[in-house]
């Protein structure tokens, strides 16, 4: 018993410490990312003894003052919904993520952990259903703060939210016919099959159309542009929660990020194979453990050298520029590349080469939470790159696609797999 | 108008198919604003961005900043509280209570002089107004900070000595 | 009557008109230049702005000075004639210092309108040969005098002949060292004084009362009526930002024609004095404190109610519609007799032979009108030791009178004023009124004329539309005169008037109107 709680507890503490470490993350890279496609620098001001990371130390500095701020609330406002919104909608991104796995398994005492916190037989229908819960959020806190801009927004929010989920759940029924399954572990397990003994058999080889779909609608479910019709401030100020302040506001905020990164993980996993690494199997991953490790430490600390290298000239280039605590960033950072790349080197002391079974498992194992970490993190910075690229849509824009284009395409979708699994399948 | 690179007139036409579904324009998007990040990313330094309070923009000489009064040979203002430049100050911001002087020969000036630096929208009217040259805008000061609203209302006496480096 | 062409366009005058008023019914009241012409002036035809060329004249004629004849044919914009005038007037400014900038009168200065219709050249005079004279200097209790800005036209001098008759002004010297200035040991300190200011065309003659004050292009003007005395001058109120700056007479022939006091000018400053009352005031533990208007408000309510009330008194410094009101309410809280119209021994003082008047009430005749009986302070005191409850006072100040004072000792004194004054230190509730340049009012003046007074500025703090105080009061006590607003109130009080139509009084001609079967024979103001 204690061991099942200590088991679900690390997991939610992974999941749960994965969330709330990309959320800053992709606040920076929010900030950073629109300063460079738009050609400025982005935030570069807060820091800590002149250490400010590019931008990094920013997200810190906003909670701390989010946290201080005083917390404005309007004085019409419905106070139990009011106060229950914005947790509600924070509850709803965090509590997906608990049908999604992140890795295979990880053996530990010769026991067999599958790294899931919940594997729910109906896994994605879980997904669906918390995620139509989310509007509940949106719209009680829209409505509770008794103010017109925030009534609009929920209002908006709550139609794309809902039109959408509609498409959302037709875009991946194909991939359950093709899987025959709803549990997200089978799924991802799926995925690492080879396609005529070369393409992988990811989501999105086998249902383009459906892809295509999917990440539409989870922009929608999301409410990220092109489909941020809530919160446009030309028109209707921040949307459904203009009338939130300090930390309640932060909760608002920080749910839009998390709500990215579990759409961000639903892609990866439904799509792009999870945490599975294309042509590199469990089984091939720890016979070549041995090998893959030195090469990878060995190539880390060339890395590392080189960026020490470059931060080092960029400490002689930038010396005398501002004189104070900020010109002793880039040597400090420079010794810290250094110090780690001789920690990658030295670890080449401990003969990786010849790792034991045991490690070569855990290896391989931690090789796939890293795929599966490198996959999100690209789909979450998909979402800033596409935000900062395309303009919105219209309101009405938003329903003609989502009720006249793309709920027929997935109904077309389905139904041409279902054909096509019918001949496959044929008895 | 016509910019560098840019037509004068642009015209439209119909989207293809192609361009109709949306996503391959969004790829070409995602194309232009990446090859802009990943120049920027390893050109941080020539970044157009100035560096505010590090770097400073150089203006010209006609750039209108503070104002300040200007005086006489003899050092006593210029100013004859003709209520020319509050009267054409668009933003309503300087206030002249006017005195009688005890010089005959000058009879009026401004015992009180007063702007309001917030609300002053800088447009150089009173400067423009003033049959006395007793107001400019050449201080060249334009970074204006107070603590209070109170003090962005400078008196006469700031104004005076209204040199190069005086803070609010 | 006389047909003559001017410019081009034919027309027909009296006999005996001024060719100069001829040309500006001929131009579409567009005036000539001109600056020593007045109305109400004798004409001395020195400033040789006003010429113009009638055909069959070799020479060009001075336009004030010449009376029309049939068949002339006159040229007002001629080439000659502006050169005429330009010449002029450039020999006019050979010595004008040009200090708009400190003038008070920029901005209604007959030179610099005249500089922009004729003048716009480059001056040919330096400045340092300019003949220097006296600025700045001090010729009477309202006027300052700058000898360089006067353009000689002697407008000042005739006044002080031809209207006051006192002469203190004269043109001294000769060439261009000739100069306005008084007699030594003599002021310009007669009670028409101002009126020079006003005639002056340049900033020679200024007030010092005005002076350095305000530009005269920020001030908006409200028509109104002096109430200063029983004359009632009509006036113009300048004012800005709800200040009130100076007051200019407003022409009305049949009352001041263009002139008025100079202590009517002087009135404008009661209204913004120290002790304006501007909220209500009650006494508690013996001392006047100020209330919300709320509060305010049930207290006079609760103070005003039949059989509570013993005695009322009005002031004839109130408007007409007050006083109809006042006297309504008062015959419904106290019934015929125990009510005043004021105090009949107050507001008298000397006046002259000209526009002021020996009685200083504005409104006095209106009391007259309606029945409504001042009395003397013997009698009133007399009145007052026999009432009891609460003594209710609209405006004046009754309780200066030692005797009154006396005799309503006993009773709860309700004083709606102005002022602080003693019959306001006396009283228990204190209810802020506004004054009459804060009010849109009527006021019959000494010869039985209603004129309308505007509202120029907001009331200070509390205080609101007497009249709306008025009714209130009244529909408290359950007699509501229905009156929603002004035009109803007007026909209230033309019904109480009994004139023959309802809404005259809310179409007053400019010049006021006097009832024939109320006015007496018009004296006339002047
Ligand atoms: S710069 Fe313009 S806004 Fe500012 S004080 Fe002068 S006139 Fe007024
Ligand atoms: S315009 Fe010039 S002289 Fe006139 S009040 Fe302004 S600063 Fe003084
Ligand atoms: S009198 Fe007229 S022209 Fe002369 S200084 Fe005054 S405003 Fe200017
Ligand atoms: S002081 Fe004025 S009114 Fe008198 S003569 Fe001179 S300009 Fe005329
Ligand atoms: S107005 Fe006729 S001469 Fe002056």
């Amino acid at each position: 018993m204690l061991a099942i709680v200590l088991e679900a507890t690390a997991k939610i503490g992974f999941m749960f410490a994965l969330i709330m470490g990309l959320v800053p993350v992709l606040i920076w890279a929010e900030r950073k990312g629109s300063a460079f496609i738009q050609d400025r620098t982005g935030p570069n001001r807060a820091g800590v003894l002149g250490i400010r990371l590019a931008g990094l130390i920013h997200p810190i500095a906003d909670v701390i003052k989010l946290l201080a701020k005083e917390d404005v609330v309007p004085a019409m406002r419905h106070k139990f919904l009011y106060a229950l919104a914005p947790m509600l909608v924070m509850i709803v991104a965090m509590s997906t993520y608990a049908v999604i796995p992140f890795g295979d398994y990880i053996m530990i005492g010769g026991e067999k952990i599958e790294l899931i916190v919940a594997d729910l037989e109906v896994g994605m229908l879980f997904v669906l259903a918390i995620a139509s819960l989310g509007t509940y959020g949106v719209a009680l806190g829209g409505w509770a703060s008794n103010s017109k801009y925030t009534f609009l927004g929920s209002l908006r929010a709550t139609a794309s939210m809902i039109s959408y989920e509609i498409t959302m759940g037709l875009a991946i029924m194909g991939l359950f016919l093709i899987f025959g399954t709803f549990r997200l572990t089978d799924i991802v397990a799926g995925q690492g099959d080879l396609i005529w003994g070369w393409l992988p058999k990811w989501g999105i080889i086998v249902q383009p159309l459906g892809f295509l779909l999917f990440i539409a609608s989870v922009y929608a479910e999301t409410n990220r542009t092109p489909f941020d019709m809530s919160e446009r401030d030309s028109e209707i100020v921040a949307g459904y929660h203009t009338e939130y302040s300090s930390l309640k506001f932060a909760l608002f905020f920080m749910a839009e990020y998390a709500h990215m990164v579990v759409a961000a993980a639903l892609i990866a996993v439904l799509f792009f194979g999870g945490y599975q690494i294309p042509w590199l199997p469990r089984p091939v991953l720890e016979a070549n453990a041995g090998a893959m490790l030195t090469g990878g430490l060995i190539a880390g600390g060339i890395v590392l050298g080189i960026i020490a290298w470059a931060f080092f000239r960029r400490a002689r280039r930038e010396k005398g520029w501002y004189n104070d605590a900020r010109e002793r960033e880039p040597g400090f950072l420079g010794s810290v590349c250094v110090v780690l790349a001789l920690v990658n080197l030295g670890a080449l002391g401990l003969q990786p080469w010849a790792i034991s079974e045991l490690g070569a498992s855990l290896y391989a194992t931690f090789a796939q939470i890293g795929a599966f970490v490198i996959k999100v993190a690209f789909f979450s910075w998909l979402f800033i790159w596409v935000r900062w690229t395309v303009p919105s849509f219209r309101y009405d824009q938003v329903m003609r696609l989502g009720w006249q284009i793309m709920l027929p395409a997935g109904l077309v979708n389905l139904l041409v797999t279902a054909l096509w699994v019918f001949a496959v399948h044929q008895p | 108008m016509s910019y560098k690179g840019l037509p004068d007139v642009v015209t439209t036409r119909r989207r293809n198919l192609l361009e109709s579904a949306y996503f391959t324009e969004i790829a070409r998007g995602l194309a232009v604003t990446g090859r802009h990040l990943i120049r920027n990313l390893f050109n941080t330094d020539k970044m157009p961005t100035v560096q505010y309070p590090d770097q400073k923009r150089d203006y010209g000489p006609r750039f209108r900043g503070r104002h300040r009064l200007t005086q006489r040979e003899d050092g006593s203002p210029r100013c004859v509280a003709c209520m020319m430049c509050s009267t054409v100050c668009p933003a309503d911001c300087i206030e002249i209570i006017a005195g009688e002087h005890p010089d005959p020969t000058i009879e009026k000036y401004s015992k009180e002089f007063n702007i309001d630096l917030l609300r002053c929208v800088y447009c150089g009217l009173c400067e423009e107004a003033c049959p006395c040259d007793a107001i400019r805008m050449d201080t060249g000061i334009y970074e204006i900070a107070a603590e209070t609203r109170e003090a962005f209302v400078v008196n006469k006496d700031f104004l005076l000595n209204n040199d190069k480096d005086g803070t609010l | 009557m006389a047909k003559l062409t001017i410019d081009g366009k034919e027309i027909e005058v009296p006999d005996g008109t001024r060719l100069f008023d001829a040309c500006r019914e001929a131009r579409g009241g567009r005036d000539l230049p001109h600056f020593c012409y007045h109305p109400d002036l004798s004409i001395a035809g020195v400033c040789r702005l006003c010429q113009v060329e009638i055909e069959g004249m070799p020479k060009l004629t001075i336009a004030c000075n010449t009376i029309v004849r049939d068949g002339m044919v006159v040229h007002t914009t001629s080439k000659r004639v502006n050169q005429a005038v330009t010449q002029v007037l450039e020999m006019h400014l050979i010595n004008h210092p040009v200090d708009c900038p400190i003038c008070d009168q920029a901005g209604e200065c007959g030179l610099q309108d005249q500089y922009m219709d004729y003048g716009l050249y480059e001056s040919e005079v330096e400045k340092t040969d300019k003949v220097l004279k006296k600025k700045a200097k001090v010729i009477g209790p309202h006027v300052i005098l700058d000898q360089e800005r006067c353009v000689l036209c002697a407008r000042c001098t005739r006044f002080c002949e031809e209207v006051t008759g006192t002469g203190e002004l004269g043109i001294y010297n000769r060439g261009d060292r000739a100069e306005i200035d008084v007699a030594p040991g003599v002021e310009l300190d007669n009670n028409y004084s101002l009126n020079t200011v006003d005639i002056c065309p340049v900033g020679a003659l200024t007030s010092r009362d005005f002076r350095f004050q305000k530009r005269v292009w920020l001030l908006k003007s409200t028509s109104s009526v002096c109430n200063g005395c029983a004359t009632g001058c009509n006036v113009r109120v300048d004012h800005e930002g709800g200040r009130i700056y100076r007051l200019k007479p407003r022409r009305n022939d049949e009352v001041n024609g263009p002139w008025m006091c100079d202590k009517g000018r002087m009135t404008y400053k009661d209204v913004h004095r120290e002790d304006r009352l501007d909220r209500v005031l009650v006494r508690r533990e013996g001392e006047l404190q100020p209330i919300s208007w709320a509060e305010g408000r049930q207290e006079l309510l609760g103070a005003v109610k039949p059989g509570g009330v013993g005695y009322v008194l009005a002031d004839p410094g109130r408007s007409l519609e007050e006083l109809v009101l006042i006297q309504r309410l008062a015959t419904e809280l106290v019934g015929e007799e125990p009510m005043a119209g004021g105090v009949s021994d107050d507001g008298h003082d000397e006046g002259d032979d000209l526009l002021l008047s020996a009685d200083r009430r504005p409104n006095r005749k209106a009391l007259a009108w309606l029945d409504f009986a001042e009395k003397p302070a013997e009698a009133l005191a007399g009145e007052l030791s026999g009432a009891s409850g609460v003594l209710l006072v609209f405006g004046g100040d009754p309780l200066a009178h030692q005797a009154l004072a006396d005799a309503a000792s006993r009773m709860r004194v309700v004083y709606l004023g102005t002022h602080r004054t003693a019959t306001a230190e006396a009283a228990d509730v204190v209810v802020p009124l506004s004054m009459w340049a804060e009010k849109d009012a009527l006021w019959v003046n000494k010869q039985g004329r209603i004129q309308r007074g505007q509202r120029a500025v907001l009331p200070p703090g509390d205080a609101r539309e007497d009249w709306r105080v008025l009714v209130d009061l009244l529909q408290s006590i359950g007699h509501d005169p229905e009156v929603a607003g002004l035009p109803a109130l007007r026909r209230l009080v033309a019904a109480r008037l009994e004139l023959e139509d309802e809404n005259l009084l809310n179409r007053l001609p400019e010049g006021g109107y006097a009832p024939p079967r109320l006015a007496d024979a018009p004296t006339g103001g002047r």
